[in-house]
């Protein structure tokens, strides 16, 4: 391969998870504008969604097959359904809390990420699960990039998914109510705005979200495992940062970027793969010891 | 409401409480020659207890969970016909984790409740403090999958490796990739203390026979996307990719090269030669070669052990069942020639094993209490199925 | 739903947490039930089993790292996430000293304290003025990095870690059996007590105390708030490295697994759980945290499930710990 066809094929790579960690980020970021609250439990949200995918896809395939359409009523399934998981999570293990200590939400939200961690864990016993498709993997070359039709797609869901939140979020009374408690909750009550009814609605869109991206991953990389919301939190947590926590344009854009860095990072000379996640630490602290408020943050004097 | 509230911390710290003595009861009970309550004929002298040490939970947890499995087949399979030494075989859990601290404390447990000896072993990490605990303690060990060449220097006498060890797979990994004339090779691992000293022996021995290593890769246990990872592998264009570490990530690594239309020969080592690699690697599994411990599959003395297994539990037997299952049967073998449960007499009787014929083939031992053979044979995947290549 | 002191009397059961609770803020019966406590844990291993000594040696440790991480979040109010990484730094230091250059235990103790101060000062330096929830996130990236990096480099072993840590020598004694360790640690978590009560109750307790409660108040009567905070988590990181340092000596082998950010979230969780910066509540949770999993491990798989039940269950109803501080933790943190 030439050093232009590694070029374009690693920045194709970091396109594409970049979008799933912005997809996971973004649910990071809407909870924590909301009710700034680290939520723990987001990582295993993705991953639950990931198997409530496979579960309904199971289901479905005897009547409308597990290509494209098969793949498509699932998503829009299990989103809805890990959606309504989102919401019952908040309103069981957060809404409680909301006046309690900063702190004590951060353990209930790890507590549920514990249970759900560990439930299915018990129920495939650890293994790892095929995420069978009825997609086939011929690679084709736009230019001097290999590309397969999966990817293609799944780049375009991803980018059309983030497209959608931006307008519901900038364009419906919904986005507006959430923006304005991000700004200033108890203002938000006295105007009438019904809030813990626009909490449950973030915790849908959040989790629905990161349902996609766990569906998105168990087609794209054919398995699925309960360890597998794990280090994609992390990452997407740290892309939530790097944009300017919750601001949700960021969280995408962080996400991209993020992808990206570890794509080229891999490929530096003395970085290599099992120096990339130190790297992206790294880069991590010094992006925020020299902006702090992440790339699309305004400068606020805000106390912890 | 607000009432009860304090009623119900006082409740529920009560029940935390209740519910960490419930375990603590349980812990003393370990009793060796106390009539059994489902023992209803009496047929047995007394019990005897065995300790398994495996991770159930946490992220190694299928493999752990597979291994205690073969153990309790084991167990079942002797107490069945008559136990060892006339005594029925009770079993103990300790859970390691993958965790060397939890791994210390499991084997504390395990050593407290008086276990006559330990069967298990998987993470080599998590493994190694605790050869010296059982040394101490005078208990003999018998590590099932474990192999890393590290543990070999820790070994206080007392513990028993029926794998061979990461030298041995790398030589034997050397020897095929030469035999299909590779030169050079990209070797990825998942930083496990594991997969990393399999790839560094077989780094050794490759470039020892003249060859070169062009690319060596890490991914971080629980990555989904090695497109990255990929692309540094295409670009270096190695004959052969030998993945050192476990099938999960192992089958996402062979579909994402396979898909980024790499041609070349892809090698995985023993952490993932159970059948699992192949259904999850589906169709971009076809022609993936593996340097494999003594799958049960291809073992004729195998077939009962698969049929006891399929009936007992809701899956195939994975990499190191059969191991696992060899390691209880050499166990009440040494305990049966030792003829006592004295620990000294059993470790006596294990290092003096000679050609005990497991399933997964004979056993004996190196002075290093190593298995005196490679046991690794080379697998291929053909139709979804592993098949003998040699 | 935020809970209010005055509601706490109204029930006779609630009425006897809280009198107990009262009862040991006093001095006399709290010095009284320690001596017994001491007394009780002092004669334990000469009666009890090796699995219960090797999870009481645990649980000190425990409470040592708990405490040094309370210093941080409870006094100062610091959301760390990251932990681990400087019981690692302690760990390594004496590793690395004891095994690759044959130095004596005790003397790597400084040494390692010294690591851990300036490893404190370099994450803690630049980012302490940020906003509190970016030092979580920091020290979280912080954490990940030293796991990371000492699984890459060959002076720590690499993924295999350390192996062959000399064992300490007190006394003429080799300290080689879970009973030394025990005695060891149960010391070392008496020191920590002691040291975190006298930190409390310090000036500089105070000056935490109100910063916490009121940073800018505190700023404004003349409080350094960046330096003030940086004490804290250097002398957190103190703790956290003596208690590795020992760590390492306790297990001989120490490899990058055992600093896995899941290490840290359960020592916060300990903090938080027990009440932050309420010494005997930390130490409650750091009784719960380590004493119910592992008593419950024949319940097998299903006991992280059922713990982080009651976990959920708990912090319901106890949002501000099982024992809080008495005034009451700002809501704001």
């Amino acid at each position: 391969m030439t050093t232009w066809e590694i070029f374009l094929q690693q920045l194709f790579n970091g396109l594409l998870v970049g979008s799933f960690y912005g997809l996971v980020a973004i649910g990071y970021s809407m909870v924590y504008g909301i009710i700034k609250l680290l939520n723990f439990a987001h990582a295993d949200i993705y991953m639950s969604g990931a198997f409530a995918g496979l579960i309904i896809l199971g289901f479905l395939n005897p009547y409308i097959g597990n290509q494209w359409l098969g793949i498509i009523v699932a998503l829009l399934l299990s989103m809805i359904l890990v959606g309504l998981l989102g919401v019952a999570i908040q309103r069981v293990a957060y809404r409680p809390m909301l006046k309690a200590p900063r702190l004590s939400i951060l353990i209930t939200a790890l507590a549920v990420s514990m249970i759900l961690y560990n439930t299915v864990l018990l129920m495939t016993q650890g293994q790892y699960k095929p995420f069978t498709t009825g997609l086939t993997h011929e690679s084709f070359y736009i230019g001097a990039l290999r590309m397969t039709e999966t990817r293609l797609v799944l780049l375009i869901a991803a980018l059309a998914l983030m497209l959608m939140l931006h307008l519901f979020i900038t364009r419906t009374m919904y986005g507006k109510a959430m923006r304005a408690i991000a700004l200033d909750r108890d203002t938000c009550q006295l105007m009438g705005i019904n809030v813990y009814k626009i909490i449950a609605i973030t915790f849908f869109v959040g989790s629905a979200l990161a349902a996609a991206a766990g569906i998105m991953a168990g087609v794209y990389y054919g398995t699925v495992h309960f360890f597998m919301g794990f280090l994609i939190g992390l990452k997407a947590f740290t892309a939530a940062v790097i944009g300017g926590i919750g601001i949700i344009p960021g969280a995408m854009l962080g996400g991209l970027l993020l992808g990206l860095l570890e794509a080229f990072g891999t490929q530096i000379p003395f970085i290599g793969s099992s120096w990339r996640d130190v790297f992206t630490f790294v880069f991590l602290i010094l992006f925020l010891i020299f902006k702090p408020n992440g790339l699309l943050g305004r400068m606020e004097s805000e106390r912890m | 409401m607000f009432k009860f509230k304090n009623a119900w911390i006082l409740i529920l710290v009560i029940a935390l409480f209740a519910f960490g003595l419930f375990g603590c009861g349980d812990d003393t009970a370990a009793p060796v020659d106390e009539t059994p309550e489902g023992d209803a004929e009496g047929e047995f002298e007394g019990q005897v207890l065995f300790g398994i040490m495996v991770p159930i939970t946490g992220s190694e947890a299928a493999d752990g969970i597979d291994m205690e499995n073969a153990a309790l087949l084991a167990v079942q399979e002797i107490n069945a016909a008559g136990g060892v030494l006339g005594y029925e075989i009770i079993t103990s859990t300790g859970d390691d984790e993958c965790d060397p601290s939890k791994a210390t404390a499991a084997a504390s447990k395990l050593i407290s409740e008086e276990v006559v000896a330990v069967v298990g072993g998987y993470c080599s990490g998590a493994t190694l403090p605790t050869l010296a605990l059982y040394g101490d303690a005078g208990i003999p060990f018998v590590i099932g999958a474990a192999n890393a060449t590290s543990l070999i220097d820790e070994n206080p006498g007392w513990t028993f490796m029926i794998n061979s060890t990461g030298d041995a797979q790398a030589a034997k990994a050397v020897e095929w990739f030469e035999g299909l004339g590779v030169d050079t090779i990209a070797l990825v691992d998942d930083g496990s203390a594991f997969a990393v000293d399999l790839k560094e022996q077989t780094k050794m021995q490759w470039e020892a026979a003249g060859h070169s290593v062009v690319a060596e890769d890490r991914v971080e246990t629980g990555t989904q996307d090695f497109s990255a990872v990929v692309t540094s592998i295409m670009s270096a264009n190695p004959d052969a990719v030998y993945w050192t570490a476990y099938q999960g990530l192992g089958a996402l690594l062979i579909r994402q090269l396979r898909q980024d239309g790499y041609e070349g020969v892809i090698m995985v080592g023993d952490g993932s030669s159970a059948q699992e690699l192949l259904d999850l690697a589906q169709a971009e599994g076809e022609g993936v070669y593996c340097t494999a411990p003594p799958v049960v599959d291809f073992l004729p003395a195998a077939q009962s052990f698969i049929e006891g297994y399929n009936e007992n539990f809701p899956r195939e037997p994975g990499a190191y069942a059969g191991l696992m299952y060899d390691a209880t049967y050499l166990l009440v073998n040494a305990i049966e020639r030792a003829g006592s449960f004295d620990g000294e007499a059993i470790k006596d009787a294990l290092a003096a094993t000679d050609g005990f014929e497991g399933i997964t083939g004979p056993i004996g031992f190196t002075p290093q209490n190593t298995l005196n053979r490679s046991n690794f044979v080379i697998l291929v995947g053909e139709g979804g199925r592993w098949q003998l290549a040699e | 739903m935020a809970e209010k002191k005055q509601k706490k009397f109204t029930n006779p059961f609630g009425t006897v947490v809280e009198s107990l609770y009262d009862l040991f803020d006093k001095k006399a019966p709290r010095y009284l039930l320690m001596t017994i406590m001491t007394a009780f844990l002092i004669y334990l291993p000469l009666s009890s089993s090796r699995f219960t000594q090797e999870i009481m040696t645990n649980l000190f440790f425990y409470v040592v790292v708990c405490l040094g991480l309370n210093i941080i979040v409870g006094f100062a109010g610091l959301l760390h996430l990251g932990y681990a990484a400087f019981f690692a730094v302690g760990a390594y230091t004496t590793g690395i000293l004891s095994s690759v250059y044959g130095v004596n235990f005790w003397l790597t103790l400084p040494f390692s304290i010294i690591a851990a101060v300036i490893a404190g000062l370099a994450i803690g330096a630049p980012t302490l003025r940020l906003r509190g929830d970016y030092l979580a996130i920091v020290t979280l990236g912080f954490g990940e990095i030293i796991r990371l990096t000492v699984r890459n480099l060959d002076i720590t072993g690499g993924a295999m870690g350390l192996i062959g840590i000399q064992r300490p020598v007190l006394f003429g004694i080799v300290l080689n059996q879970i009973t030394h360790f025990y005695y060891l640690f149960f010391i070392l978590a008496v020191i920590a007590i002691i040291v975190s009560y006298r930190l409390h109750d310090s000036r500089l307790g105070r000056a935490w105390e109100y910063i916490r409660e009121d940073e800018d108040a505190a700023s404004a009567m003349g409080i350094n708030v960046v330096q003030i905070r940086l004490y804290a988590f250097i002398i957190g990181s103190a703790f956290g490295a003596l208690a590795g340092s020992l760590y390492a000596a306790k297990m001989t082998a120490i490899s990058p697994e055992s600093f896995m950010f899941i290490h840290s979230v359960m020592i916060l969780l300990a903090v938080v759980l027990g009440g932050m910066g309420k010494i005997p509540g930390v130490i409650l949770g750091a009784i719960i945290v380590t004493l119910i999993p592992e008593l419950s491990r024949d319940i097998g798989q299903f006991r992280l499930i059922i713990f982080a039940v009651l976990l959920l269950i708990l912090m319901l109803y106890r949002p501000q710990g099982i024992w809080p501080e008495r005034q009451g933790i700002s809501t704001k943190l």
